[in-house]
Protein backbone atom coordinates (compact mmCIF):
# COMPACT_ATOMS: atom_id res chain seq x y z
CA UNK A 1 0.00 0.00 0.00
CA UNK A 2 2.52 2.32 0.99
CA UNK A 3 4.62 1.52 -1.98
CA UNK A 4 1.37 2.09 -4.34
CA UNK A 5 1.12 5.89 -2.99
CA UNK A 6 4.46 6.51 -3.52
CA UNK A 7 4.22 5.54 -6.91
CA UNK A 8 0.92 7.76 -7.16
CA UNK A 9 3.17 10.73 -5.50
CA UNK A 10 5.93 10.15 -7.86
CA UNK A 11 3.66 9.61 -11.16
CA UNK A 12 3.88 13.77 -11.75
CA UNK A 13 7.52 14.23 -11.36
CA UNK A 14 7.85 11.18 -13.97
CA UNK A 15 5.44 12.48 -16.24
CA UNK A 16 7.40 15.97 -16.08
CA UNK A 17 10.85 14.43 -15.88
CA UNK A 18 9.66 12.00 -19.34
CA UNK A 19 8.27 14.91 -20.88
CA UNK A 20 11.22 17.14 -20.62
CA UNK A 21 13.71 13.90 -21.65
CA UNK A 22 12.21 13.64 -25.05
CA UNK A 23 11.98 17.40 -25.61
CA UNK A 24 15.52 17.01 -25.43
CA UNK A 25 15.89 13.52 -27.54
CA UNK A 26 13.77 15.40 -30.18
CA UNK A 27 15.38 19.22 -30.00
CA UNK A 28 18.93 17.08 -29.95
CA UNK A 29 17.24 14.78 -33.34
CA UNK A 30 16.95 18.14 -34.86
CA UNK A 31 19.80 19.96 -34.80
CA UNK A 32 23.02 18.33 -33.40
CA UNK A 33 22.40 14.30 -35.04
CA UNK A 34 23.81 14.35 -38.12
CA UNK A 35 21.24 13.38 -41.16
CA UNK A 36 21.83 9.10 -42.34
CA UNK A 37 23.26 8.58 -45.47
CA UNK A 38 20.94 7.66 -48.35
CA UNK A 39 21.28 6.57 -52.33
CA UNK A 40 24.33 7.73 -53.91
CA UNK A 41 24.80 10.34 -55.41
CA UNK A 42 25.72 10.94 -59.07
CA UNK A 43 28.76 12.36 -58.60
CA UNK A 44 30.65 13.41 -54.74
CA UNK A 45 30.45 16.63 -53.26
CA UNK A 46 32.27 18.38 -50.25
CA UNK A 47 30.00 19.54 -47.63
CA UNK A 48 31.84 21.50 -44.37
CA UNK A 49 35.26 19.86 -45.20
CA UNK A 50 33.45 16.86 -45.78
CA UNK A 51 33.64 14.53 -48.66
CA UNK A 52 29.64 13.52 -49.08
CA UNK A 53 28.64 10.80 -51.66
CA UNK A 54 25.06 10.11 -51.02
CA UNK A 55 21.91 11.83 -50.24
CA UNK A 56 21.07 12.58 -46.66
CA UNK A 57 18.14 11.16 -45.42
CA UNK A 58 15.82 13.42 -43.29
CA UNK A 59 12.92 10.71 -42.92
CA UNK A 60 15.04 8.81 -40.50
CA UNK A 61 14.44 11.50 -37.82
CA UNK A 62 11.12 9.50 -37.09
CA UNK A 63 13.37 7.04 -35.60
CA UNK A 64 14.18 9.32 -32.20
CA UNK A 65 10.73 9.14 -31.29
CA UNK A 66 9.04 5.77 -33.38
CA UNK A 67 11.24 3.55 -31.80
CA UNK A 68 11.01 4.70 -28.02
CA UNK A 69 7.27 4.06 -28.80
CA UNK A 70 7.47 1.09 -29.53
CA UNK A 71 9.38 0.13 -27.08
CA UNK A 72 7.36 1.58 -24.68
CA UNK A 73 4.35 -0.41 -25.71
CA UNK A 74 6.21 -3.95 -25.56
CA UNK A 75 7.48 -2.87 -21.67
CA UNK A 76 3.60 -1.99 -21.18
CA UNK A 77 2.89 -5.11 -22.78
CA UNK A 78 5.13 -7.09 -20.69
CA UNK A 79 3.36 -5.59 -17.86
CA UNK A 80 -0.23 -6.20 -18.66
CA UNK A 81 0.59 -10.36 -18.78
CA UNK A 82 3.12 -10.51 -16.04
CA UNK A 83 -0.57 -8.93 -14.06
CA UNK A 84 -2.81 -10.96 -15.80
CA UNK A 85 -0.46 -14.01 -14.36
CA UNK A 86 -0.45 -12.73 -11.18
CA UNK A 87 -4.18 -12.24 -11.27
CA UNK A 88 -4.51 -15.57 -12.48
CA UNK A 89 -2.86 -17.17 -9.50
CA UNK A 90 -4.42 -14.86 -6.72
CA UNK A 91 -7.85 -13.85 -7.99
CA UNK A 92 -7.28 -10.54 -6.52
CA UNK A 93 -8.93 -8.22 -8.95
CA UNK A 94 -6.42 -5.66 -8.18
CA UNK A 95 -4.36 -7.49 -10.87
CA UNK A 96 -6.64 -7.86 -12.99
CA UNK A 97 -7.46 -3.90 -12.77
CA UNK A 98 -3.78 -3.41 -13.32
CA UNK A 99 -3.45 -5.79 -16.52
CA UNK A 100 -6.29 -4.06 -17.98
CA UNK A 101 -4.77 -0.78 -17.32
CA UNK A 102 -1.28 -1.52 -18.72
CA UNK A 103 -3.24 -2.87 -22.27
CA UNK A 104 -5.01 0.50 -22.41
CA UNK A 105 -1.73 1.99 -22.32
CA UNK A 106 -0.06 -0.57 -24.65
CA UNK A 107 -2.71 -0.03 -27.27
CA UNK A 108 -2.12 3.98 -26.82
CA UNK A 109 1.67 3.65 -27.79
CA UNK A 110 0.46 0.76 -30.39
CA UNK A 111 -1.58 3.37 -32.15
CA UNK A 112 1.30 5.94 -31.37
CA UNK A 113 4.20 3.74 -33.60
CA UNK A 114 1.39 2.55 -36.05
CA UNK A 115 0.84 6.49 -37.22
CA UNK A 116 4.62 7.44 -36.72
CA UNK A 117 6.12 4.14 -38.97
CA UNK A 118 3.30 3.98 -41.52
CA UNK A 119 4.12 7.94 -42.21
CA UNK A 120 7.81 6.73 -42.94
CA UNK A 121 6.20 3.80 -44.82
CA UNK A 122 4.61 6.09 -47.44
CA UNK A 123 7.56 8.45 -47.35
CA UNK A 124 9.69 6.22 -48.28
CA UNK A 125 8.36 3.67 -50.43
CA UNK A 126 5.38 5.52 -51.84
CA UNK A 127 2.87 2.77 -49.71
CA UNK A 128 0.77 3.07 -46.77
CA UNK A 129 1.50 -0.39 -45.64
CA UNK A 130 3.81 -3.46 -46.81
CA UNK A 131 3.30 -7.00 -45.27
CA UNK A 132 7.18 -7.32 -43.80
CA UNK A 133 7.65 -9.34 -40.67
CA UNK A 134 8.11 -6.48 -38.11
CA UNK A 135 5.13 -4.34 -39.72
CA UNK A 136 3.22 -7.90 -39.93
CA UNK A 137 3.70 -9.32 -36.64
CA UNK A 138 3.40 -5.98 -34.74
CA UNK A 139 0.20 -5.61 -36.50
CA UNK A 140 -1.03 -8.89 -35.40
CA UNK A 141 0.24 -7.56 -31.92
CA UNK A 142 -2.08 -4.59 -32.32
CA UNK A 143 -5.20 -6.78 -33.30
CA UNK A 144 -4.77 -9.24 -30.28
CA UNK A 145 -4.52 -6.55 -28.37
CA UNK A 146 -8.08 -4.98 -29.52
CA UNK A 147 -9.22 -8.53 -29.80
CA UNK A 148 -8.81 -8.14 -25.91
CA UNK A 149 -10.95 -5.22 -25.12
CA UNK A 150 -13.63 -6.46 -27.48
CA UNK A 151 -13.79 -10.17 -25.93
CA UNK A 152 -13.98 -8.39 -21.92
CA UNK A 153 -16.40 -5.90 -23.55
CA UNK A 154 -18.55 -8.82 -24.78
CA UNK A 155 -18.62 -10.63 -21.30
CA UNK A 156 -21.27 -9.27 -18.96
CA UNK A 157 -19.83 -10.88 -15.99
CA UNK A 158 -16.95 -9.51 -14.15
CA UNK A 159 -15.36 -12.90 -12.85
CA UNK A 160 -15.48 -14.70 -16.50
CA UNK A 161 -14.38 -11.42 -18.25
CA UNK A 162 -11.28 -10.99 -15.67
CA UNK A 163 -10.81 -14.72 -16.45
CA UNK A 164 -11.27 -15.02 -20.17
CA UNK A 165 -9.40 -11.29 -20.19
CA UNK A 166 -6.37 -12.61 -18.03
CA UNK A 167 -5.91 -15.58 -20.44
CA UNK A 168 -6.02 -14.00 -23.70
CA UNK A 169 -3.50 -11.53 -22.28
CA UNK A 170 -1.10 -13.94 -21.86
CA UNK A 171 -1.77 -15.48 -24.62
CA UNK A 172 -1.27 -12.00 -26.86
CA UNK A 173 1.65 -10.87 -25.09
CA UNK A 174 3.60 -14.18 -27.09
CA UNK A 175 3.59 -12.10 -30.07
CA UNK A 176 5.39 -9.01 -28.42
CA UNK A 177 9.11 -11.42 -27.92
CA UNK A 178 8.27 -12.31 -31.25
CA UNK A 179 7.86 -9.06 -32.86
CA UNK A 180 10.53 -7.73 -30.93
CA UNK A 181 13.47 -10.46 -31.90
CA UNK A 182 11.37 -10.59 -35.50
CA UNK A 183 14.60 -8.47 -36.95
CA UNK A 184 17.03 -11.11 -35.70
CA UNK A 185 14.93 -14.35 -36.77
CA UNK A 186 14.27 -12.55 -40.42
CA UNK A 187 16.46 -9.85 -40.76
CA UNK A 188 15.22 -7.20 -42.76
CA UNK A 189 16.48 -4.29 -44.53
CA UNK A 190 13.85 -1.49 -43.11
CA UNK A 191 13.95 -2.35 -39.52
CA UNK A 192 17.80 -2.79 -38.23
CA UNK A 193 18.57 -4.23 -35.02
CA UNK A 194 18.60 -1.44 -33.02
CA UNK A 195 19.25 -2.84 -29.33
CA UNK A 196 23.06 -4.60 -29.94
CA UNK A 197 26.26 -3.39 -28.18
CA UNK A 198 27.76 -2.49 -31.77
CA UNK A 199 24.75 -0.58 -32.83
CA UNK A 200 26.68 1.33 -35.17
CA UNK A 201 25.18 4.65 -33.55
CA UNK A 202 27.39 7.73 -33.04
CA UNK A 203 27.29 9.25 -29.76
CA UNK A 204 25.14 12.42 -31.67
CA UNK A 205 22.85 9.79 -32.37
CA UNK A 206 22.59 7.47 -29.52
CA UNK A 207 22.35 9.81 -27.08
CA UNK A 208 19.02 11.76 -27.71
CA UNK A 209 18.11 8.05 -28.90
CA UNK A 210 18.54 6.72 -25.00
CA UNK A 211 17.22 9.97 -23.51
CA UNK A 212 13.67 9.43 -25.87
CA UNK A 213 13.42 6.26 -24.63
CA UNK A 214 14.28 6.77 -21.15
CA UNK A 215 11.51 9.44 -21.43
CA UNK A 216 9.01 7.84 -23.26
CA UNK A 217 9.69 4.95 -20.67
CA UNK A 218 8.82 7.45 -18.16
CA UNK A 219 5.99 8.84 -19.98
CA UNK A 220 4.54 5.14 -19.89
CA UNK A 221 4.75 4.18 -16.50
CA UNK A 222 2.97 7.87 -15.76
CA UNK A 223 0.27 7.33 -17.72
CA UNK A 224 -0.25 3.47 -16.71
CA UNK A 225 -0.48 5.10 -12.99
CA UNK A 226 -2.82 8.16 -13.84
CA UNK A 227 -4.70 5.53 -15.95
CA UNK A 228 -4.81 3.01 -12.91
CA UNK A 229 -6.09 5.55 -10.48
CA UNK A 230 -8.68 6.69 -13.02
CA UNK A 231 -9.36 2.95 -13.41
CA UNK A 232 -9.79 2.28 -9.49
CA UNK A 233 -12.40 5.00 -9.04
CA UNK A 234 -14.23 3.71 -11.96
CA UNK A 235 -14.73 0.07 -10.37
CA UNK A 236 -15.82 1.93 -7.06
CA UNK A 237 -18.19 3.62 -8.73
CA UNK A 238 -19.71 0.00 -10.16
CA UNK A 239 -19.22 -1.36 -6.95
CA UNK A 240 -21.20 1.36 -5.21
CA UNK A 241 -23.75 1.37 -7.46
CA UNK A 242 -23.95 -2.20 -6.75
CA UNK A 243 -24.26 -1.65 -2.70
CA UNK A 244 -27.20 0.90 -3.89
CA UNK A 245 -29.21 -1.72 -5.67
CA UNK A 246 -29.10 -4.34 -3.23
CA UNK A 247 -30.38 -1.76 -0.61
CA UNK A 248 -32.76 -0.42 -2.46
CA UNK A 249 -33.66 -4.48 -3.33
CA UNK A 250 -33.71 -5.17 0.62
CA UNK A 251 -36.08 -2.52 1.05
CA UNK A 252 -38.61 -3.73 -1.56
CA UNK A 253 -38.01 -6.84 -0.10
CA UNK A 254 -38.79 -5.77 3.71
CA UNK A 255 -41.94 -3.37 2.45
CA UNK A 256 -42.97 -6.41 0.24
CA UNK A 257 -42.65 -8.85 3.38
CA UNK A 258 -44.56 -6.02 5.40
CA UNK A 259 -47.69 -5.61 3.18
CA UNK A 260 -47.76 -9.21 3.42
CA UNK A 261 -48.12 -9.48 7.58
CA UNK A 262 -50.94 -6.90 7.42
CA UNK A 263 -52.25 -8.92 5.24
CA UNK A 264 -52.08 -12.10 6.87
CA UNK A 265 -52.98 -10.12 10.40
CA UNK A 266 -56.22 -9.03 8.62
CA UNK A 267 -56.74 -12.20 7.36
CA UNK A 268 -56.42 -13.80 10.70
CA UNK A 269 -58.74 -11.04 12.28
CA UNK A 270 -61.28 -12.04 9.81
CA UNK A 271 -61.19 -15.72 10.82
CA UNK A 272 -62.14 -14.74 14.92
CA UNK A 273 -65.61 -14.88 16.15
CA UNK A 274 -67.32 -11.69 15.12
CA UNK A 275 -65.28 -10.59 12.60
CA UNK A 276 -65.74 -10.71 8.96
CA UNK A 277 -65.54 -13.78 6.33
CA UNK A 278 -63.10 -16.32 6.79
CA UNK A 279 -60.18 -15.79 3.93
CA UNK A 280 -58.23 -18.83 2.54
CA UNK A 281 -55.11 -17.56 3.53
CA UNK A 282 -54.97 -20.67 5.85
CA UNK A 283 -55.86 -24.19 4.69
CA UNK A 284 -58.01 -24.58 7.68
CA UNK A 285 -60.35 -21.19 6.61
CA UNK A 286 -61.56 -23.19 3.66
CA UNK A 287 -62.51 -26.69 5.77
CA UNK A 288 -66.17 -26.85 6.01
CA UNK A 289 -66.36 -27.87 9.73
CA UNK A 290 -64.03 -24.89 11.08
CA UNK A 291 -66.06 -22.82 8.55
CA UNK A 292 -69.29 -23.94 9.84
CA UNK A 293 -68.41 -22.62 13.37
CA UNK A 294 -67.55 -19.32 11.95
CA UNK A 295 -70.88 -17.23 11.68
CA UNK A 296 -70.47 -15.44 8.21
CA UNK A 297 -71.88 -11.92 8.80
CA UNK A 298 -73.52 -10.41 5.29
CA UNK A 299 -71.49 -7.13 4.82
CA UNK A 300 -69.01 -8.39 2.88
CA UNK A 301 -65.43 -8.24 3.46
CA UNK A 302 -63.15 -5.88 3.36
CA UNK A 303 -59.58 -7.58 2.80
CA UNK A 304 -57.16 -4.56 1.60
CA UNK A 305 -54.32 -5.49 -1.10
CA UNK A 306 -52.60 -3.99 -3.55
CA UNK A 307 -53.75 -6.35 -5.71
CA UNK A 308 -56.59 -5.59 -7.99
CA UNK A 309 -59.94 -7.04 -7.76
CA UNK A 310 -62.07 -8.30 -10.45
CA UNK A 311 -65.55 -8.97 -10.46
CA UNK A 312 -64.82 -12.05 -12.88
CA UNK A 313 -62.67 -13.58 -9.30
CA UNK A 314 -62.14 -16.86 -8.92
CA UNK A 315 -64.86 -17.48 -5.73
CA UNK A 316 -63.17 -18.69 -2.40
CA UNK A 317 -64.83 -20.84 0.26
CA UNK A 318 -68.81 -22.34 0.23
CA UNK A 319 -71.36 -21.05 -1.33
CA UNK A 320 -72.49 -19.22 2.30
CA UNK A 321 -70.01 -17.07 2.53
CA UNK A 322 -69.43 -14.22 -0.19
CA UNK A 323 -66.93 -14.86 -2.72
CA UNK A 324 -63.50 -12.87 -2.12
CA UNK A 325 -61.47 -12.31 -4.82
CA UNK A 326 -57.69 -12.15 -5.57
CA UNK A 327 -56.21 -11.74 -8.99
CA UNK A 328 -52.98 -10.68 -7.58
CA UNK A 329 -49.83 -13.33 -7.36
CA UNK A 330 -50.37 -12.93 -3.49
CA UNK A 331 -49.10 -16.47 -2.25
CA UNK A 332 -52.83 -17.18 -1.13
CA UNK A 333 -54.21 -21.09 -0.43
CA UNK A 334 -55.38 -22.99 -3.36
CA UNK A 335 -59.55 -22.39 -3.69
CA UNK A 336 -61.38 -25.46 -3.23
CA UNK A 337 -64.89 -25.91 -4.08
CA UNK A 338 -67.21 -27.37 -0.44
CA UNK B 1 22.07 26.29 -55.61
CA UNK B 2 24.74 24.10 -56.65
CA UNK B 3 23.16 21.03 -58.38
CA UNK B 4 24.86 18.92 -56.15
CA UNK B 5 23.90 20.08 -52.91
CA UNK B 6 20.53 20.16 -54.38
CA UNK B 7 20.89 16.16 -55.05
CA UNK B 8 22.34 15.84 -51.46
CA UNK B 9 19.44 17.42 -49.84
CA UNK B 10 16.78 16.58 -52.41
CA UNK B 11 14.93 14.31 -49.86
CA UNK B 12 14.91 16.46 -46.74
CA UNK B 13 12.24 19.09 -47.84
CA UNK B 14 10.07 16.61 -49.33
CA UNK B 15 10.53 14.14 -46.07
CA UNK B 16 10.27 17.13 -43.57
CA UNK B 17 6.07 17.23 -43.94
CA UNK B 18 5.84 13.11 -42.87
CA UNK B 19 8.56 13.78 -40.07
CA UNK B 20 6.37 16.37 -38.71
CA UNK B 21 3.23 14.74 -38.77
CA UNK B 22 4.62 11.59 -36.91
CA UNK B 23 5.89 13.18 -34.30
CA UNK B 24 2.43 15.89 -33.87
CA UNK B 25 0.47 12.44 -34.05
CA UNK B 26 2.88 10.61 -31.32
CA UNK B 27 2.02 13.82 -29.34
CA UNK B 28 -1.30 13.66 -30.31
CA UNK B 29 -2.06 10.01 -29.26
CA UNK B 30 -0.48 10.72 -26.14
CA UNK B 31 -2.79 13.93 -25.55
CA UNK B 32 -5.79 12.20 -26.62
CA UNK B 33 -5.50 9.59 -23.75
CA UNK B 34 -4.80 11.98 -21.42
CA UNK B 35 -7.64 14.02 -22.03
CA UNK B 36 -9.70 11.11 -22.38
CA UNK B 37 -8.22 10.12 -18.81
CA UNK B 38 -8.77 13.53 -17.65
CA UNK B 39 -12.79 13.27 -18.45
CA UNK B 40 -13.25 9.71 -16.88
CA UNK B 41 -11.97 11.17 -13.93
CA UNK B 42 -14.20 14.29 -13.70
CA UNK B 43 -17.33 12.09 -14.49
CA UNK B 44 -16.11 9.56 -11.89
CA UNK B 45 -15.09 11.93 -9.26
CA UNK B 46 -18.70 13.39 -9.31
CA UNK B 47 -20.33 9.95 -9.86
CA UNK B 48 -18.82 8.68 -6.81
CA UNK B 49 -19.77 11.81 -4.55
CA UNK B 50 -23.36 11.48 -5.80
CA UNK B 51 -23.65 7.77 -5.31
CA UNK B 52 -21.41 7.93 -1.44
CA UNK B 53 -24.59 10.85 -0.51
CA UNK B 54 -27.18 8.47 -2.02
CA UNK B 55 -25.46 5.22 0.36
CA UNK B 56 -25.47 7.35 3.08
CA UNK B 57 -29.32 8.80 2.74
CA UNK B 58 -30.13 4.91 1.94
CA UNK B 59 -28.17 3.25 5.14
CA UNK B 60 -29.61 6.45 7.37
CA UNK B 61 -33.00 5.65 6.11
CA UNK B 62 -32.70 1.82 6.91
CA UNK B 63 -31.28 2.36 10.07
CA UNK B 64 -34.70 4.28 11.60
Amino acid sequence: MMREKLADRLVPALLAIGAVLTAIDVVWAFTVAPLVQGARLSEPAIIAGQVVTTKLLFSQKIFYLHVPVAVASFATMTAAAFFAARFLITRDRAHDRASRTAMQVTLVFIIATMVSGDLWTRFEWGVWWVWEPRLTTYFILMLLVIGYFILRNALDDPERSARFGAVFCIIAFIDAPISFLITRLVPSSVHPVVFRTDSGLPPAMLIPFLLGLFGMCMIAFGLYRYALRVNTAADEVEELKERLEELDASAQRAAADEALERLQARAAALVTPGSAVPVALDPSASDPATSAASPVPDDGVDVSYDAPVSNDAVAVGPATRPAVAFTGDAPLAPSKED
Amino acid sequence: MDPILSEVYSTVLPAAPYVLAAYVGILLVLFAFVFSLWRKSKRTEADIDALRRALEERERNAGK
